[in-house]
């Protein structure tokens, strides 16, 4: 082995700059390779953080205005779920399927003001176990009880990234206080968990003190529910219909009415998207690939040169018994090594620039009129590509060494020798 | 049977214009032998030596070594017969440039496996052999023609071969120097009896020798025994 090195040394000595221009082909390759999946990684959890405040694993079903005319019905007639609804998610007909159950209304934007200080924020009514659909996990206080439900009190839910708009010194400090939200105080009994890129607004209060001040009917905005059985997308999607197609013919809607009954599935978007970043990482596999192929063909040429300019020191070599295999992996190790060099040069470097992209573009938020969002959140490779990484540089630098090598192995030892 | 024995080998090239250059060699050579092989160029001398380096192969014919038929041998046995029976001087000595002398002369038994320091070994003392000691860590470019002759001479006896073959061993070297390479040969074929095939087309190289053999357009001619050195008229390098 160290023999073996002592030569590849000799040899890359004798041609630094052939070398070094080879060698950069190969770690632009890896670089781009590592940058774009960087940035790929990067991007996807952007998209999942910036997603996350909507998407939960839960399905959220509202009325919705109809498109089609049916049953006598004229078009855009405003469908409103009611207990029957309710009713129908809760009763046997799902058992098993169909988990938590809970009603919200929907989101009502307003300012939470506290001594000056304001933020945004997302009213929603609730019930207790909307912490356990959305999963919110609590960083200070508590969730809202069924006491508050019945008590219709005046309590409120924040966020941590509202907190500490309106409390910067001590976030916690803010549970006990009264904060004006539009005209209403309430009072902050708890703060749910939000970390850096997590924006999420939605304030939970009770639901009945949401229909006391904001809404005097008894209807009902929207049910949630967690489901159990549908485990792939097909099923997932043959879930959502049948159970829409229910509630279509409780209210009369048509059938084949892409409106009326509005749903938000977190089922089959965690799935959909989880698909999208699949892709986008193949897509950044390949594109990477083919850089590093300009790479390889650049070793290889190289390596084809080398083996014309040391035919006659091969030549000597066999005269005095090298076999085939020891000039074959004689050359394969030279382009595994240099493969191999500077290949994690660039991977170093690839891995320099997703840190330098995340201390910039990472860093910089894009304001998107009622919030902001990160472009970028921490773009980098885990160490599972970079493994995989060092495993295709050596295969790469065998593939770019194997034809130059079978030339070198297969010249007959005189014909070697006469090579000038 | 002798350490060397060909029968009626034929050799052609078929660059083109199909080239007869060994039409029927006979000869035999016994163990302990100091010969030249004598002709000019284009005789087929040089692509007698080759067959018998098992550098080239022939058409037709027998070429038994050491009692070994040499006949169709795959690459990876070829090198193994060139590595332990054959050592090779060149004109141009071929030594490695980037190796140094001591390197060079291990690199035989590196292909046989030896371990390094048992390598370093044995090379040390051929070239101390040599009388070499002091350029063990020259390269190539730092030594004169004669020094250079000498390690590729300790090279070839490293792995204590049955035979050498020395192809115009003092081609490339002045008279003085070429005296003292032929006299190492001939030190080394009579202390340590090594066979010895010396390739030449000087008469004043073929006389240092015992036996010459005399080759013309393919065929062995006359083949004069020398053992008091009066060939050529007695003739010494010039």
């Amino acid at each position: 082995m160290r023999e073996l090195f002592h030569e590849i040394a000799s040899s890359i000595r004798q041609n630094k700059l052939r070398t070094a221009l080879t060698g950069f082909a190969v770690s632009w390759g890896i670089f781009l390779l590592i940058a774009l999946l960087g940035a790929g990684n990067g991007l996807m959890n952007s998209f999942s953080g910036n997603m996350e405040q909507y998407v939960s694993q839960t399905i959220t079903v509202s009325g919705w205005r109809t498109s089609k005319p049916y049953a006598g019905y004229k078009e855009n007639r405003n469908i409103q779920l009611d207990q029957r609804d309710l009713d129908y998610t809760e009763g046997p007909h799902w058992e098993g399927v169909i988990g938590n159950v809970s009603v919200a209304t929907s989101s009502q934007s307003v300012k939470l003001t506290l001594e000056g200080r304001n933020v945004n924020g997302g009213m929603r009514g609730v019930m207790p176990d909307f912490q356990e659909t959305e999963k919110l996990q609590m960083s200070a206080g508590r969730f809202l009880n069924q006491d508050d439900i019945k008590e219709r009190r005046k309590v409120i839910i924040v966020s941590r990234s509202q907190a500490k708009e309106l409390s910067p010194k001590d976030p916690d400090a803010l549970i006990g206080q009264w904060i004006n939200a539009g005209s209403v105080a309430f009072r902050v009994v708890g703060i749910y968990h939000t970390d850096e890129q997590d924006f999420r607004q939605t304030c939970p209060i009770p639901y009945s003190t949401y229909k006391g001040i904001y809404d005097h009917t008894d209807k009902i905005e929207d049910i949630s529910f967690t489901v159990n059985g549908p485990s792939t997308l097909k099923e997932h999607q043959d879930f959502e219909e049948s159970y829409t197609g229910a509630l279509k013919r409780m209210h009369e809607i048509a059938p084949d009415d892409r409106r009326g009954i509005w749903v938000r599935n977190g089922y089959t978007e965690n799935l959909q998207m989880s698909n999208a970043s699949r892709i986008l990482s193949i897509a950044m596999w390949i594109l990477g690939l083919l850089t590093l192929v300009s790479g390889i063909v650049g070793v290889s040429n190289i390596m084809l040169i080398t083996v014309k300019e040391r035919t006659h020191e091969f030549g000597i070599r066999k005269a005095i018994g090298a076999k085939p295999h020891n000039i074959l992996s004689l050359i394969i190790a030279e382009s595994v090594t240099i493969t191999a060099l500077f290949g994690y040069a660039g991977m170093f470097l690839g891995m320099v620039a997703c840190e330098v992209l995340d201390k910039t573009v990472g860093q910089r938020g894009v304001n998107i009129g009622f919030e902001e969002i990160h472009m970028l959140v921490n773009p980098s490779v885990g160490l599972d590509v970079a493994l995989e990484a060092t495993l295709l540089l050596i295969v790469a630098g065998t593939l770019a060494g194997i034809i130059p090598a079978w030339k070198a192995a297969k010249v007959k030892p005189i014909e070697a020798l006469r090579a000038e | 049977m002798a350490l060397i024995e060909l029968k009626d080998i034929n050799k052609t090239y078929n660059n083109g214009q199909p080239l007869h250059v060994l039409k029927g060699i006979n000869l035999g050579i016994e163990r302990g032998e100091f010969v030249s092989i004598m002709g000019a160029s284009g005789s087929g001398k040089s692509t007698l030596l080759n067959i018998l380096g098992i550098l080239d192969n022939y058409d037709t014919g027998t070429y038994h070594l050491d009692g070994k038929l040499i006949k169709d041998l795959t690459e990876k046995q070829a090198a193994d017969y060139r590595n332990r029976m054959i050592g090779f001087v060149f004109q141009s000595f071929n030594l490695i440039g980037f190796k140094t002398a001591l390197e060079n002369v291990e690199l035989p038994l590196y292909y046989q496996g030896v371990p390094r320091r048992k390598r370093q070994e044995m090379a040390m003392e051929y070239l101390e052999k040599m009388g070499l000691t002091p350029w063990a860590k020259h390269f190539p470019n730092e030594m004169s023609g004669g020094q250079k002759q000498r390690v590729a001479i300790a090279r070839a006896l490293i792995t204590k071969p049955q035979i050498i073959l020395a192809d115009e061993p003092t081609g490339a070297l002045d008279s003085k120097t070429s005296v003292e390479v032929m006299q190492l040969l001939k030190q080394l074929n009579q202390e340590d009896g090594i066979t010895i095939i010396v390739v030449t087309h000087e008469g004043g190289v073929a006389n240092e020798t015992d036996k010459i053999i005399h080759i013309k357009d393919g065929i062995i001619g006359e083949i004069e025994e020398n053992t008091r050195h009066t060939a050529w008229g007695g003739s010494i390098i010039k």
